[in-house]
């Protein structure tokens, strides 16, 4: 599964792709199969707003808990929020998203991220 | 549009570009021309005889003192930013205007952005070629955005400890 | 302390006005982000993981009550209560909204603030000895030459797009505090038989993927020709150093390929044509040197009585004293450092009600005077001792009272995976996983000085090739793993590092650590600093240790 995630231009917070609009919970975040071809469209529309994010990109995902998180150690602190500050950011509200983030044990680099470093 | 903007006595102008630039493989054309470095050495000489004026153009790697010698032929300068953060042009222009008292003119060609115009101006630069389509105001804007300096530099600008002494 | 005066402060307000219309252009879309990341970068404007984080500079360290109270006000106002400070003595905020970064700026010139060039390819922030003007290792005070290149370094024309970042240190104690050999330039303030100041040049230190230890490349520079003398290495650099490849862009690339009699070489033809022209009057050295003049001591015995009273009375407080107070030049005072590295809390940082605490500790028993240490500490460098407990009391109640300067859990450690937008895997954890096996204060100072440092990827913001153990995050297949290091030091016996061994998965660390402590606790000799007995028994014990368990 993938998801599209980026960083607001206004304040770096993170956002994740819902259907045409940018969302701040990876719980609310549209999800696609690997081989959906609307993930790359959607990256591809993030892509064209300069104004709203800064550098759009897609994450793999891995199953947690019956749930999804992102695969890459670097995409679930994104989502939740520093290690050490576990009332600042996103993981501060809690929930069950939250937990299965926490919990994951998915191991790889960020892939979407890799490819944006390449195209540089 | 003019696509040069000149600096005069603190004034930036958007200025006709007299000056043609020839790349290496291309016939020379008549009229003003910049040249390569490479072209300068091989027909400097010839293109100086048929009275028109020569520039020659630098790439950053190249260091202006190799022009010493000619510079009192030399209409133009030219010193290429191939990208805004190479900085090597810099340097030679501080070499030309604050050194080697280049008096023609010394252009920024490449990646041109106004951003480094307040820098280039320091430095000795009175020419523009901007990559990013702005105009002679707002150029004008960005030189003069500071009201002070901490550093001498080719542009004879007053430092700060020379302000605090007057 | 230097005051700032019209010309400085307009050189600030310019700025901000400048960054405010660069924000605006970019928020309209007159600028793309490519266009506008190295405009935001030249104000210190990061974006991060979570935020933008905004680096403030701080030069040289030195900051007055009033500055403190407004970064905590900025933390308060801006982010959550908090700010972190670097290893380049400058504070950082992590949670910053773009849309806010001019009126920030604002707030800060208000009181003599900015965050120019706490990034970019350019003169970072100069950083200096914690205990300037308050030591007595010192030969003369360098905060005047701190200045100076503060000045001279500000917006430099030809100098502000440089093949890579430039950090300069200044030492005028032989005991380095500031980690000069390992820096772009290293100076040394040294006085000559006759009496005269000069610098011994160091050029081409450096850390991040290859590091190493600076070559001296003058003995003695006579302190007026400095900045014709910087101007040169500048100039050589500027025209000759790498920008084809990042990771070779730092001037060490340069020196090291060269060679350090080539470099040198190169450096003396050019200040030659320089000349003295390029240095600054005399008049203007005094006028800076005048605003560092000695703060008003008074004439105190050697002894405090009431601090020798507290000391016999408190244990906590005794020892305090033995780890946190330092050796003041005039009879009576004392250099107090205040460790942002409580146990568990996360290395360098400081909530706002902490920053105002220390400010309101420099108002009333410090002469207005605050520093900032490369060790991402504080100091407070003029406290009478008959002031101590007070001070002592003080930080107590606010939790920056933790007696563990130079020991095992005061960690240098970047922002690393949390934060971090560059990084491969965390520090601060790691950091806070070793403060808390060694949270016995008695068996802490029975290992005595130790400096772990701590990074989260090659780039070496945590100065991990520097660490007496150094602790280098990478990133294997996606999971954080720990490469250390043994017997490096920033200080006057400066050396990089050597590898223990494979790297460790995260949650075997501090446990490595802790072996690490045991064999040197084994191994030691009288009066032997961990570094001591490493470098005298070499690698092979400790190594033997940490991987006892894989054969």
């Amino acid at each position: 599964m993938k998801a599209l995630t980026a960083n607001r231009l206004t304040d770096g917070e993170v956002v994740f792709w819902k259907s045409g609009q940018w969302v701040t919970r990876f719980a609310d975040a549209e999800l696609w199969a690997d081989d959906d071809p609307a993930a790359g469209e959607a990256e591809g529309q993030g892509k064209t707003q300069p104004t709203t994010v800064v550098d759009a990109y897609l994450i793999d995902l891995v199953e947690s808990e019956g749930l999804w998180a992102p695969l890459s150690y670097r995409e679930r602190i994104r989502a939740l929020g520093p290690t050490n500050h576990l009332h600042h950011g996103k993981q501060a509200e809690g929930g069950a998203v939250i937990e299965a983030l926490q919990h994951a044990h998915g191991a790889a680099r960020s892939t979407g991220r890799v490819n944006l470093i390449k195209r540089k | 549009m003019p696509t040069l903007i000149e600096l005069k006595d603190g004034v930036c102008r958007g200025v006709d570009d007299p000056f043609t630039h020839v790349a290496d493989d291309q016939d020379m054309p008549a009229g003003d021309v910049i040249v390569s470095l490479a072209r300068f050495q091989a027909e400097g000489e010839g293109l100086l005889a048929e009275g028109r004026r020569v520039g020659v153009r630098l790439q950053s790697h190249e260091e202006a003192e190799v022009l010493a010698y000619d510079l009192p032929r030399l209409s133009v300068v030219a010193l290429e930013f191939p990208k805004y953060r190479d900085g090597r042009a810099y340097t030679n222009g501080y070499v030309l205007s604050g050194r080697l008292k280049f008096k023609g003119q010394v252009r920024a060609v490449g990646d041109v952005l106004r951003e480094q115009a307040g820098f280039m101006a320091r430095v000795g630069f009175d020419a523009f070629e901007p990559a990013d389509d702005a105009s002679a105001n707002e150029w004008q804007a960005a030189i003069r955005r500071y009201r002070h300096v901490y550093q001498r530099s080719a542009d004879g600008r007053a430092p700060a400890f020379a302000e605090r002494e007057s | 302390m230097y005051q700032y005066d019209v010309i400085d402060k307009e050189m600030l307000a310019d700025r901000s006005a400048e960054f405010r219309g660069q924000v605006a252009r970019r928020l309209s879309g007159e600028l793309t982000e490519d266009q506008f990341k190295p405009l935001r970068l030249m104000n210190g404007l990061y974006l991060q993981l979570h935020a933008y984080m905004l680096r403030v500079a701080i030069p040289y360290g030195s900051l007055n009550p009033t500055q403190l109270r407004k970064l905590a006000w900025i933390g308060r106002t801006y982010d959550k209560g908090y700010g972190h400070f670097t290893t380049r003595t400058n504070l950082q905020f992590h949670w910053i909204k773009l849309a806010d970064t001019p009126d920030i700026l604002d707030h800060l010139a208000q009181v003599d603030m900015h965050a120019i060039q706490t990034s970019g390819n350019c003169i970072r922030n100069t950083t200096t000895d914690p205990y300037a003007g308050a030591t007595a290792e010192e030969v003369d005070d360098p905060r005047v030459w701190a200045e100076a290149i503060r000045q001279w370094s500000t917006f430099h024309p030809e100098f502000s797009f440089l093949p890579r970042k430039f950090k300069i240190a200044i030492t005028a104690a032989p005991k380095d505090r500031t980690a000069a050999k390992v820096h772009d330039i290293g100076l040394v303030l040294k006085r000559a038989r006759d009496g005269s100041l000069g610098f011994e040049v160091i050029v081409g230190g450096g850390m991040g993927r290859t590091p190493y230890v600076g070559p001296t490349i003058k003995e003695f520079l006579p302190v007026n020709r400095l900045l014709s003398y910087l101007e040169a290495i500048l100039r050589v650099y500027n025209r000759h150093g790498r920008r084809d490849n990042i990771y070779k862009a730092r001037i060490k690339i340069l020196v090291a390929a060269l060679g350090k009699d080539e470099f040198a070489r190169q450096v003396e033809a050019e200040w030659a044509k320089i000349g003295e022209a390029a240095d600054l009057p005399d008049t203007e050295l005094a006028r800076i040197r005048g605003a560092f003049a000695a703060a008003n001591f008074e004439v105190l015995p050697a002894q405090s009585e009431a601090f020798e009273a507290a000391k016999a009375s408190n244990p906590a407080f005794a020892r305090f004293v033995r780890n946190n107070l330092k050796p003041h030049k005039k009879a009576g005072y004392g250099i107090v450092e205040i460790s942002l590295k409580g146990i568990g809390d996360t290395p360098g940082d400081a909530t706002s009600e902490q920053m105002d605490v220390v400010a309101d500790l420099a108002e009333r028993y410090g002469q207005n005077d605050i520093r900032v240490t490369h060790e991402q500490n504080l100091v407070l460098p003029h406290v009478k001792l008959d002031d101590v407990p007070a001070v002592w009391a003080a930080l107590s109640e606010a939790g920056i009272a933790t007696p563990n300067i130079n020991l095992v859990s005061d960690i240098i450690a970047c922002p690393g995976l949390d934060y971090c937008a560059l990084a491969n895997a965390r520090a601060i954890p790691v950091a806070q996983n070793i403060a808390a096996k060694f949270k016995d204060q008695d068996r802490a100072e029975k290992i005595g000085e130790l400096k772990i440092k701590i990074s989260g990827c090659i780039n070496a913001c945590g100065h991990h090739h520097v660490g007496h153990i150094g602790i280098l995050g990478v990133d294997k297949k996606g999971e954080e793993f720990y490469q250390l290091t043994l017997g490096g030091s920033g200080a006057e016996d400066a050396a990089v590092g050597s590898m223990l061994g494979p790297a460790l998965p995260y949650d075997k660390v501090a446990d490595a650590v802790d072996t690490l402590v045991e064999v040197y606790l084994r191994e030691r000799h009288d009066g032997e600093r961990f570094l001591d007995t490493f470098r005298r028994t070499g690698v092979t014990p400790f190594k033997e240790a940490v991987y006892a368990d894989a054969h």
